[in-house]
């Protein structure tokens, strides 16, 4: 007891609230089996006279956060993310080694720049050095001072990637004050960084040295300093040279300014003089970068000093930019940006200086979210009249943020693209933060959003060399001379302003992966542009529109139509339309949805090649993975169902009236994975029944191709008629059917329906699983007892039309619902999964992507919906949470509060993946059979696998797109393998990998053979079902047996663990070990196997015994 | 497999310990591996159903999902005339309740491993069944009674599972006319009781033992919660709730102490989270 408590105590410090609690477990026990007990707070501790202090802060927990748990878990990650004192200690102790280490070196002779003879060759210059001419002179000394700048000093440094900027200043002797043109100061900077990294390289307290480049900016090259032996993937140390504070005067690096003369720039004798130039923003904001920073830590620190909850709140908002991954690379929204913005939102007192981190945090977000940089710049400036006006750095830079000097654009290197995709990020996020039913912690700063998972359609440029001669047709020359020869950002913003246009409407967000900065070797040269990775762009479609295969232009006369014809080139046409316009139009390919899927594609390759001079071959595009087919055929089927409901709605002449028509098939909710296909039929190869006239299989030939019957449910009004008992209300079922029958025979004349589809109609009366309830008890008492054959009846009658009609909404507002079901239940099927998962809960699953979307936006691809089913699976806390399907937005607050409280309450006794609908709170009757912890653990397990293989196969442009790899499960964990005879399994053309076939299934391929109608052909025939269920309920209790059932040729087999420990002598038994007195049983393996064959006669082909588990 | 079993391997019968001989059984005369059955006299204290006569019972576990009631007839012919055959799920006392039905609406078989009761015309076939020896396996399938499985089976249970519409309504008029009769029966009893217990001319109602017939409450299991539920509300109702002062700081009292079982919940439930490291962003 009395240990207990001071572990209490010490919590307590944290939350200073002095409440002491008895728990029935102590917290460190076991790991990972960490169980929730609800806390039992004893009578006296809750109705202890509360301090004032208490009160307060249980107040401020309530009205702040939407409950002390929100508040709670923002500290926890605080605590994760901040930097540990012991941390903190080894980088101090490093940079004084270091700082040391950087004041005790020589000066050296004074020499050309373009001489590097100096050098001794162990290290390279980090600069490429185009054009080669450069005039002045260099040495090295010492560096003037050694100063930390940037998050660490500031205190705002953040897990992981600790990185510590550490200013070097150069002595002004080596500088010029004219160095800031043509390069010259960039280059002496580089000169001097390879000085001190010859100086450091035999030192031993230096680990490695890499170079980079600030934010992929080649013309300040950084040195990376890591501490030697373990401590070296703590952090890192990042070395920047800067001249002294005031070297260069500001206003000479005016945004219409020029600092690199396009003679010096091309070599070619130009009669332009200084006043013609084209300005050179990005080369002038580079260098006024390297002139401010001590500045800026200054003004960042006198904000921070003033706002206690200021180190925190940029934490945190590093942390939601981090997930976001717009926190680093070439034009991102880094730290010190985060940190800027929260000190402009502090100085233009849109905050307050004593909000709390969460506050600030919400505040930034709605501010970027309502705020657009890219129209209304904001600047950080006190006096405007010295400085460049707002107007100024507009026309100079996409998104305008000028930090306190009033000289510097921060946000200089930024794509208006990454702008809008922080904008839209921070808007998506406002919107769920306040909504109740969503964690909003867990999507707001846990979840990962990246690119691959996030965008709709991806596509990569993959020779990045080819920009190159996009920078020369796009006429790019003066603009390739500012970025000083990156020809990949040069190009980028025309790029993405060129496809913004082209796709227009079609995309909600166009983004573009950033370019991470370049890290290389001190002893290697800087890397070429070419050699960085492929950039990545990521489109958010607008479903509606993004499958328009027509671009309808303005009409010919109008003066709009030349601009249109420039942009679409030769694919613009004349078109008349059915209104009697006559307008430019251009008119892609596809007629089926799935090609409709990729116009997108034809866009963007077109546009490329037609003004960037970019190939199609180096457009890797990532838009379908799946060549998805059999959504018209899904189409169809909901219409001819539609068609026969309403032939059933007319029927006359039943003894009670049909009240609905509903369907419980997945193919009536467009999720079915291969919807059922109309079929032409080969009699002779049935036998046929003469009195039921139906096709019979013929023994000795193939398995007849499967047909699905499509179930629907048809209820019968309610009556005083029906009788009150379960067998004479089945009785009565069947004289429906009958009566049934009979009338569509002779009222509509129809046995199978017109297009070839089969209906299987079911009576149901709403009324029988409550009959099947109730029952009398022995005093004559009518009490109602739950049993599973109403549960069972209840689930085919009332819950699966249910769903069916809910889910064919939710088809009509997402239109790739049914693509992206119909891919997750192929991955369960192929992976074995598929009795464990059934069709409904994958369903379900599918449907609360689409519902609650959070921290994303609904699927737009089938491609990203099945990547995010993928990481529903394998990251969701099954243990600990229930996943609540909103359908049809029924549920309230309340409601959520009642089930996570109700799930809690007894978990131990709710199924292990528990899923609660609106109608369905508390069982959650989907997952109720299945799966078991082992099978949902081996889920888990498999879809974090293929989630990782997959998404790095389609990042990876090195690798080829073949999805089938995560459609083929691992067999090695399984201990025996059935094979089936390929002639027995009629859904052979459905498998992963479909082996060729060359016989025949009874079914005629030419279109226009003339079926005979009239004979039912052969139902819901599958011997390999058939053989399951056999195997199941014979060795159910011995062994798992697992099969897709798309085609699947194997059959795999699991001994269950238990099932070999031998068991006291049963009934139930295999057989007999006899030792002494006691009579134990074990199974009897080489029967079973030998029953394996005998069950499927005909249908197995071997049987593979794979381990000897059971040879104990 | 169990090597103790070797030991018996001649021709004497293997007993095992409970009182079980073991029978060998492979379903052809090419299998290669065997079942075990097990058979016993069927020996129940309680059992009172004619259609195991104890003396001429056998009980016999571990009957494979191929063996239907007509093999194991026939298996087991060989010890003398079989009388009938039982094959249960689990081992019980047999139940008949309610009427025959036809096979459309009894419910499906499990095909799994059965127990079985097999009455012989004789009691001396139990003892026959019991002496014959582990070496001589039963075999199901013969050339002269083949045992049909797998696709052959399949096609069979298909062609099997076409139901003649007028033949079905057949089944279904007579069991409802069954029902009707009984069901008027059951009307015409309670009729019968409720006049019983009216008054006769000169007010006597004669207070019977038996069924209680018809009665003036309803008489169900959600009707008692119903009825008790309004008695609860209705006392809800006159209560007074903040009339007093101690009433009043009640609530006060009970709020905070809400507020402070949230607050540890919370704090639990964070503890519980750190513990499993899920705090970590990334």
């Amino acid at each position: 007891k009395s240990m207990d408590f001071s572990h209490e105590k010490e919590a307590d410090k944290e939350y200073e609230a002095p409440i002491k609690a008895k728990r029935s477990k102590p917290e460190d026990a076991g790991g990972d089996e960490l169980v929730y007990h609800p806390v039992k707070l004893s009578r006296s501790d809750l109705y202890r006279p509360p301090t004032a202090e208490e009160l307060n802060q249980l107040k401020e927990a309530e009205s702040l956060f939407h409950c002390s748990l929100l508040k709670m878990q923002m500290e926890e990650l605080l605590k994760e993310v901040v930097l540990s004192e012991r941390r903190k200690g080894q980088i101090d102790l490093f940079i004084h080694t270091v700082t040391k280490l950087l004041q005790t070196f020589s000066n050296s002779q004074e020499v050309e720049i373009s001489d590097l003879s100096w050098l001794s060759g162990a290290v390279q210059v980090p600069f490429i050095m185009v054009p080669k001419t450069t005039k002045g002179k260099f040495h090295m000394a010492p560096p003037a001072s050694v100063d930390l700048i940037g998050s660490y000093p500031l205190g705002t440094c953040t897990k992981p990637h600790v990185m510590v900027d550490l200013a070097v200043t150069i002595p002004a002797d080596i500088l010029h004050p004219k160095d800031a043109l043509n390069q010259r100061y960039a280059r002496k900077r580089a000169l001097y960084l390879a000085g001190l990294a010859e100086h450091l390289i035999s030192s031993s307290d230096i680990g490695t040295m890499h170079y980079s480049c600030l934010h992929g900016n080649r013309l300040r090259p950084v040195l990376l300093l890591r501490p030697p032996g373990k401590e070296s993937s703590n952090f890192t140390v990042r070395v920047h040279a800067c001249p002294p504070p005031g070297f260069f005067k500001p206003s000479r690096f005016h945004p219409q300014r020029n600092n690199i003369r396009t003679e010096w720039y091309t070599g070619l004798q130009t009669s332009q003089s200084e006043s013609t130039e084209p300005p050179t923003p990005h080369y002038n904001s580079s260098i006024l970068g390297d002139l401010l920073p001590r500045a800026h830590l200054q003004f960042l620190s006198a904000v921070s000093s003033q706002c206690p909850a200021f180190t925190d709140g940029v934490a945190l908002l590093k942390v939601w930019l981090r997930q976001r991954e717009l926190d680093q690379g070439t034009g991102c929204f880094n730290g010190f940006l985060a940190s800027m913005l929260m000190a402009y939102l502090l100085t233009t007192h849109r905050i307050s200086n004593t909000m709390t981190a969460y506050q600030l945090l919400r505040n930034s977000l709605n501010f970027l979210a309502s705020t657009d940089l890219t129209v209304n710049g904001i600047s950080l400036s006190k006096d405007s009249d010295s400085t460049p006006s707002l107007s100024e750095f507009h026309s100079a830079f996409q998104v305008v943020f000028v930090d306190p000097s009033g000289h510097l654009n921060m946000c200089a290197d930024m794509t208006a693209c990454t702008y809008k995709q922080l904008q839209h990020e921070a808007s998506v996020s406002m919107q769920f933060w306040d909504n109740p039913t969503v964690d909003g912690f867990h999507s707001l700063l846990m979840t990962p959003k990246t690119m691959i998972r996030t965008s709709d359609h991806v596509f990569q440029l993959c020779e990045l060399v080819k920009l190159q001669s996009s920078c020369k047709k796009l006429n790019l020359l003066s603009e390739l001379m500012d970025y000083s020869g990156n020809y990949v950002h040069t190009a980028l913003p025309y790029i993405l302003s060129l496809l913004q246009q082209g796709l227009g409407q079609r995309i909600h967000l166009l983004t573009h992966s950033l370019p991470p900065d370049p890290e290389w070797s001190v002893e290697s040269e800087a890397p070429k542009y070419k050699d960085q990775p492929p950039l990545s762009f990521g489109l958010l479609l607008r479903p509606e529109l993004a499958v328009s295969v027509l671009e309808r232009g303005p009409s010919a006369d109008s003066p709009k139509a030349a601009e249109f014809r420039q942009l679409w080139g030769s694919r613009s046409e004349l078109r008349r339309f059915q209104d009697g316009a006559i307008t430019e139009a251009v008119l892609w390919d596809g007629e089926k949805i799935c090609q409709k899927r990729l116009v997108p594609r034809q866009i963007i390759t077109h546009l490329l090649l037609l003004h960037a001079d970019i190939p199609e071959s180096c457009v890797r595009y990532v838009g379908a993975i799946v060549p998805s087919t059999g959504e018209e055929e899904g189409l169809l089927v909901v219409q001819s169902f539609d068609d026969l409901s309403r032939k059933l709605w007319k029927l006359e002449g039943l003894p009670l009236s049909i009240t609905s028509v509903q369907g419980a098939h997945p193919a009536l909710r467009y999720t079915q994975v291969f919807p059922p296909l109309p079929l032409k039929l080969d009699y002779s190869f049935f036998d046929r029944d003469k009195i039921s006239r139906s096709l019979m299989p013929k023994e000795g030939k193939p398995c007849p191709a499967y047909i699905t019957p499509i179930t629907v449910i048809c209820h019968m009004e309610g009556s005083g008629k029906w009788p009150h008992d379960p067998l004479a209300i089945r009785h009565i079922r069947a004289a429906f059917h009958i009566s049934l029958g009979e009338l569509l025979i002779s009222v509509i004349n129809m046995h199978a329906d017109p297009d070839g589809l089969l209906f299987r109609i079911q009576v149901a009366y709403h009324r029988e699983p409550q009959v099947l309830r109730e029952s009398v008890s022995l005093g004559g008492l009518q009490v109602v007892r739950d049993n599973e054959e109403a549960q069972a009846l209840e689930m085919a009658t009332i819950h699966k039309p249910l769903l069916t009609s809910t889910l064919h909404g939710i088809q009509q507002q997402h239109t790739c619902f049914g693509a992206v079901c119909r891919l997750a239940k192929r991955w369960l099927g192929a992976q074995l999964f598929s009795s464990d998962i059934t069709e409904d809960t994958a369903d379900l699953l599918v449907a609360s992507l689409f519902l609650q979307p959070a921290p994303f936006t609904p699927p737009g691809s089938p491609q990203v919906g099945f990547l995010r089913f993928l990481h529903l699976l394998s990251s969701f806390d099954w243990r600990n949470s229930p996943l609540i399907v909103n359908l049809n937005n029924q549920l309230s607050v309340a409601d959520y509060t009642e089930i996570k409280n109700d799930f809690m309450a007894s978990r131990e006794s709710l199924p292990v993946m528990f899923i609660a609908t609106p109608k369905d709170k508390k069982i959650s009757v989907w997952t109720k059979r299945a799966p078991s912890v082992q099978m949902l653990q081996r889920v888990v397990m498999v879809a974090a696998e293929s989630l990782k293989v997959l998404e790095h196969q389609l990042m990876d442009s090195s690798q080829i797109q073949d999805v089938r790899v995560v459609f083929r499960p691992p067999l090695d964990v399984y201990d025996v393998l059935i094979h089936l005879n390929h002639k027995q399994v009629p859904l052979l053309n459905q498998a992963v990998d479909p082996p060729a076939v060359t016989f025949s299934r009874g079914i005629l391929t030419d279109k226009s053979g003339a079926s005979s109608g009239g004979a039912l052909p052969v139902v819901d025939y599958n011997p390999v079902s058939l053989y399951l269920t056999e195997l199941r309920e014979a060795f159910g209790d011995l062994a798992l047996f697992f099969c897709d059932p798309y085609g699947g040729t194997v059959i795999t087999v699991l001994w269950k663990p238990k099932a070999f420990t031998p068991m006291p002598f049963k009934a139930s038994a295999r057989s007999v070990e006899v030792t002494g007195e006691v009579v134990n049983t074990l199974p009897n393996v080489e029967a079973i196997l030998e029953d394996f064959k005998i069950i499927g006669n005909g249908l197995v082909k071997s049987v593979e015994v794979r381990s000897e588990r059971w040879s104990i | 497999m169990a090597p103790s079993k070797k030991k018996h391997a001649n021709n004497k019968a293997c007993v095992i310990p409970g009182g079980f001989t073991v029978l060998s059984l492979q379903f052809s005369a090419s299998s290669a591996a065997q079942h075990k059955l097990y058979v016993k006299e069927h020996k129940v204290r309680a059992e009172k159903s004619s259609h195991r006569p104890l003396d001429r019972t056998l009980f016999v576990l571990n009957v494979p999902p191929y063996c239907a009631e007509h093999v194991v007839k026939r298996l087991f012919s060989q010890f003398g005339d079989v009388q009938s055959v039982e094959l249960r799920d689990h081992p019980g006392s047999s139940k008949h309740l309610g009427p025959k039905l036809s096979r459309f609406f009894r419910p499906a078989d499990k095909q799994g491993f059965k127990v079985g009761y097999i009455v012989f015309e004789s009691p001396s076939s139990i003892a026959a069944a019991k002496s014959h020896p582990l070496s001589e396996p039963l075999v199901v399938s013969t050339e002269e009674h083949p045992v049909t499985t797998g696709v052959q089976k399949w096609i069979q249970q298909y062609t099997d599972s076409f139901v003649q519409p007028d033949h079905l309504q057949k089944i279904v008029d007579t069991f409802m006319e069954v029902h009707d009769k009984r069901k008027e029966e059951e009307a015409e009893r309670q009729k019968r009781e409720a006049e019983l217990q009216q008054e006769d001319e000169e007010g006597w109602v004669k207070v019977t033992r038996g069924n209680k017939g018809t009665k003036a409450r309803p008489h169900s299991e959600a009707a008692n919660q119903k009825t008790l539920q309004k008695e609860l509300r209705k006392k809800k109702r006159k209560e007074l709730m903040n009339f007093y002062t101690w009433q009043h700081r009640n609530t006060q009292k009970e709020h905070i102490a809400e507020l402070r079982k949230k607050f540890e919940e919370d704090k639990q439930r964070i503890a519980l989270l750190r513990a499993q490291r899920k705090f970590r962003p990334y």
